[in-house]
């Protein structure tokens, strides 16, 4: 049976407002429960909603950054179900008229460029959190206690069309989403942290087939790393199934992580009625021209954008992709250097490689002042120009990040400039050549590993600083190798 | 055309629990009622839905500045709770 | 002093001119709700200690002639589905027999600034379903002009408080005629405001659409006075409107409509006359005088009894035992969610919340919930074009005069019935108002309702206390009138 999996994406990211989306009580982390609340995120009688002018903002933004047609007349609906963590047991969202429909967003998958299409992009509310007291599995607890600092936080619904066909595009699609809302500087970005949560929606066809199969809703996945994996699992599970004849139930299952598999949920019977309808206590918003256009306007350089310029200094796609996914001051920093050196490649591999890899071992998150982009692109000139080695310029670097110094006073004092003097270096290897003619024998009767110890030897002498590569050049020509 | 009331579906989603006897009383009560409304069900309008604007003086939204307001103290939000431990609401397990 | 008769600007020129302090005041209405409460019941509680303490502060406020509003001093009775912080708000039911309100309603913030006293909350039906005060879980309410009869509903204890003398002037809601039609049971004016016009921030939400805080006094001037602090624009309610007032002409240059379709069969002859006394009056004064017609007022009862229980079901959701009000226990969260609802909630309300998530659920949107929604479109936009010719609309407040109590308790459709010529004032946003006019031939006050176009309140409040003064309505309850 050939059979292809279709997966659909439901992704929410709280929004980093100063305060709430229908109250103006601050948004603020806290460990203390209940500290952050008012009649309206409590859901006390008489309270009401007022929506947060700086979250439609970020929500229109997130919204044409990803192409989306806006909503002209648009309201808030009320999605009606009880549950102890949901103050008005009603969640105010958006139902039939989201705020924007229609998009695409663009993903790097296996080096090449693919396009994730959007469905909607939806206003609506968080909950409060509930924990289980007890034995700490869920269907065994004693109580529920429940915190309401988070309720009524804003956060952005994106759903994408059924159209995901892996786990490693489920993947790509929200590391691409995730560093959108960075860019727009509307969220942190920070999974573990819940700024963004994921439910996947999975079904199996046969490949022939134009219908798709039963979708089975997965939730509960807070890394890529289970995203993909429970993706994996469930098209296994639903595979097997159809192979075998059975029927795939339509249902939320649950991702156990410990386990490694999806469960069935202990779920009401039949799927929830939540009788949407318009919320009263919220006139029809009306985004105005001025205003969109004034977000249009706005809107910073965008991931994909900033992948074509990459790519257009010489970048490789998969090279651009993860500059694209860095921070704003390397993808700065690549360009600086790029702009003075014009080797790009050089310049992605300074940065990702050895710059990031000595902070990390530094433990260090951002760089001192006094780095100044030009040090990268001198060592990067200096090795090009075959005045200092490769190593030497890892030597500077390190010292460069600690110290507040030139990488020219670095190789002066550490004596790291190299002899490139044709006649200078000739006559070190013939020297050695000289003194070694046991090994230059065994070399030109086809023992070519041989050179590379000749070359040692000469580096040897020099005291290192003799350019390694034009060393072995002159040994060969000197060989008549 | 009246209906099938389905009391029992209904009493589930507004979360009341109800006795035979209510189910019973609620469900003619209802019945009576729904019967009364048919004529609006049955009217023809050229209205639509589209048209409708949620406020009745047909006012639209005007967004809310994203700057702090006074809210409730800890003690305050806490005042009217049924059980409370360790600064949080308590309530018999909610699954999942 | 007789202070219990007076209107409030009354009251305040005797302040004023040391005449007489608003401790001496207090003190009558405190005398007053002595015998008022046991006989009528219309507070559900009583402010007693705070008032004593700021009844003195507005004595000294006087004394010293500082800058006083009119309100300074003036006792009013509240709803009890008003937040008063640090009070409890019941909503006369057993799910918040013990709720105590941690945050004030704007409006409550509004009369704080005028230094207004609040006598207590008064009773309701259950929250604000009903048009008796009957569906109150804390006992019913007696009409002052006959104790065998109804105030009227959902706002009976207020009006009742203020026939009876035990607050100056009182606080109602009103969502299909709340205010209007116990004013008109109790003898007083009720004006309902323009939707928007006054905040629902803090007022116990019933039909989010429809509900609106409005005065129930002895005059329209004091009316007025009430409106005029409590209204205004509110960031904390997004359907709170900030428009200016439309004037609208009077006397040969103002059209008086009088609505067909609520003269009609289900009024009674009683009833009719009053409106034709008012026309009459209307007349002499040169008022130009045609009958309009909304033929879509017929359907007003039930546009309104899908759209008031559809939000009343969302918005009651929140009454769960989880944060606050009654907790009936469960095994399970829902379970206690379950029983709590069962235990808190009396018949009506369950029938409204039912009915409501019946109108809203799957497949049955559009024939109910949705079709009303479009027929209440289409009742604003012909109100549009009555007013396009018509600056008033006249009619009964309501059917008949008060019935008794326990009368209409077995039918509850024959009830909703009763709310014909006030609900669509709600559906359109409409202000409107009741004043007395005259007595039934059982002694129970008659009144007339006076619509206008949005955002004409003033105008309304001037026009109706034109009529007030032409109408020389003197009756007062027999046993509370001094």
């Amino acid at each position: 049976m050939n059979l292809k999996p279709t997966i659909g994406i439901e992704t929410h990211i709280e929004l980093n407002t100063n305060t709430k989306m229908f109250c103006r009580c601050r948004v603020f982390d806290t460990e203390e429960p209940n500290v952050n609340l008012c009649p309206t995120c409590l859901g006390l009688p008489g309270a009401l909603p007022v929506p947060n002018e700086k979250a439609i903002r970020y929500i229109t933004l997130l919204a044409l950054a990803t192409g989306c047609s806006i909503t002209k007349k648009g309201m808030f609906h009320r999605k009606n179900y009880f549950y102890p963590d949901l103050p008005k047991n009603y969640q105010i969202s958006q139902f039939d008229l989201p705020v924007g429909e229609n998009g695409n967003l663009e993903i790097v998958i296996d080096n090449e460029k693919d396009y994730v299409e959007i469905e909607r992009v939806h206003m609506e509310e968080d909950t409060g959190k509930s924990s289980h007291e007890g034995s700490g599995r869920i269907d065994s607890a004693t109580s529920t206690s429940l915190d309401f600092n988070r309720s009524g936080i804003p956060l952005v619904e994106i759903v994408t069309k059924p159209v995901i066909k892996s786990s490693k595009e489920a993947v790509a699609y929200i590391e691409e989403l995730r560093q959108l809302a960075i860019e727009l500087e509307i969220s942190e970005g920070k999974l573990e942290k819940g700024n963004l949560r994921f439910d996947a929606n999975i079904s199996v066809a046969p490949s022939e087939s134009n219908e798709l199969g039963t979708k089975v809703e997965i939730k509960n996945m807070n890394s890529l790393r289970s995203l993909e994996r429970a993706i994996d699992f469930e098209i296994k599970r639903q595979s097997l199934a159809l192979e075998n004849g059975d029927i795939i139930i339509q249902e939320t299952r649950h991702w156990d992580e410990s386990k490694e598999t999806t469960t069935s949920m202990r779920s009401k019977e039949g799927s929830a009625d939540y009788r949407y309808f318009s919320d009263p206590d919220i006139p029809n918003m009306v985004l105005p021209d001025e205003f969109i256009n004034q977000i249009k306007e706005s809107l910073p350089s965008l991931p994909h954008e900033n992948r074509n310029k990459l790519m257009e200094t010489g970048l490789s796609l998969s090279d651009s992709n993860v500059l694209s996914k860095s921070e704003k001051w390397i993808y700065e920093l690549y360009f600086e250097v790029f702009n003075n050196t014009k080797d790009s490649k050089a310049s992605f591999n300074w940065i990702t490689g050895e710059l990031q890899g000595q902070m990390r071992k530094l433990e260090i998150k951002s760089l001192p002042n006094w780095f100044s982009p030009n040090f990268l692109s001198d060592v990067i000139k200096l090795i090009d120009e075959n005045k200092i080695s490769f190593t030497s310029g890892k030597v500077i670097l390190e010292e460069l990040i600690q110290m507040d110094t030139t990488p020219d006073e670095i190789a002066k004092r550490l004596d790291l400039y190299q002899e490139n003097d044709e006649v200078a270096i000739s006559k070190i290897v013939n020297e050695i050549i000289d003194n070694n003619q046991e090994i230059v024998e065994r070399i030109k009767n086809g023992e070519d590993k041989l050179v590379g110890f000749m070359v040692g030897q000469i580096i040897k002498s020099s005291g290192g600083s003799i350019n390694p590569g034009m060393a072995k050049e002159i040994l060969s020509k000197e060989l008549n190798l | 055309m009246s209906k099938k009331f389905d009391i029992t579906n209904i009493a589930k989603l507004a979360s009341i629990s109800l006795s035979d006897d209510e189910k019973e009383k609620l469900s003619n009560d209802l019945s009576v009622i729904i019967e009364h409304v048919q004529a609006l069900s049955d009217l023809e309008l050229d209205t639509n839905i589209e048209d409708v604007y949620i406020h009745p003086l047909e006012k639209v939204l005007a967004l809310d500045e994203d700057t702090e307001k006074p809210s409730l103290t800890h003690d305050e939000a806490m005042s009217n709770a049924p059980k409370v431990s360790d600064g949080k609401f308590i309530v018999p397990p909610s699954l999942e | 002093m007789e202070l219990l008769n007076l209107s409030i600007r009354e009251l305040n020129n005797l302040f004023i001119t040391k005449k007489t302090k608003p401790s001496e005041l207090y003190s009558e209405i405190f005398n007053r709700s002595a015998s008022s409460e046991a006989a009528l019941h219309a507070h559900l509680s009583l402010f007693e200690e705070t008032n004593l303490d700021k009844a003195k502060k507005s004595d000294e406020r006087f004394s010293k002639s500082e800058n006083v509003g009119l309100l300074d001093g003036i006792p009013l009775a509240i709803k009890d589905n008003i937040n008063i912080k640090d009070e409890k708000t019941t909503c006369s039911s057993k799910m918040l027999s013990n709720f105590v309100s941690p945050y004030n309603a704007t409006v409550i913030s509004k009369l704080d600034t005028e230094q207004t006293i609040y006598t207590g909350k008064t009773n309701l039906d259950e929250f604000a379903m009903g048009s008796s005060t009957e569906n109150s879980a804390f006992g019913l309410t007696r009409n002052p002009w006959n104790t065998d009869y109804v105030p009227g509903g959902s706002s009976g204890g207020s009006a009742a408080s203020v026939a009876s003398r035990s607050s100056i002037a009182a606080l109602g809601s009103d969502t299909g005629g709340s205010i209007r039609q116990p004013a008109s049971f109790c003898g007083l004016v009720g004006f309902k405001p323009t939707y928007g016009s006054v905040s629902r921030y803090g007022l116990v939400a019933f039909a989010s659409s429809l509900d609106q805080i409005g005065p129930i006094s002895k005059s329209v001037d004091d009316a007025r006075i009430v409106y005029s602090a409590i209204s205004g624009h509110d960031s904390l309610d997004s359907t709170s409107i900030n428009d200016e007032q439309i004037e609208l002409p009077f006397e040969k240059n103002a059209t008086i409509g009088i609505v067909k379709e609520l003269m009609e069969d289900g009024i009674s002859e009683e009833s009719k006359k009053e409106v034709e006394k008012v026309i009459d009056i209307l007349k002499q004064k040169g008022y130009n005088i045609k009958e309009v017609s909304l033929p879509l007022i017929k359907l007003s009862i039930s546009i309104y009894y899908l759209i008031a229980p559809a939000e009343c079901s969302a918005n009651l959701a929140r009454f769960d035992g989880v944060r606050y009000g009654l907790r009936v226990d469960g095994k399970t969260s829902y379970e206690m969610m379950e029983n709590t609802r069962a235990e808190g909630f009396g018949d009506e309300v369950k029938r409204r919340i039912l009915l409501g998530t019946y109108a809203l659920s799957a497949g049955y949107y559009d024939e109910y919930y949705g079709k009303a929604l479009r027929a209440r479109k289409k009742m604003v936009d012909e109100f549009s074009t009555i007013f396009k010719e018509c600056d008033y609309l006249i009619s009964p407040t309501t059917p008949t005069e008060a019935f008794k109590a326990g009368e209409k308790t077995n039918n509850p459709l024959e009830m909703y019935m009763s709310d014909l010529c006030t609900i669509p004032a709600n559906l359109a946003g409409l202000p409107a108002i009741s004043i007395p006019t005259g007595l039934s031939s059982n002694n129970l006050p008659l009144g007339v309702q006076i619509m206008s176009k949005p955002l004409t309140d003033n105008s309304l409040l001037d026009f109706s206390e034109m009529l007030e003064k032409e109408l020389e309505f003197n009756s007062t309850p027999e046993g509370w009138s001094k």
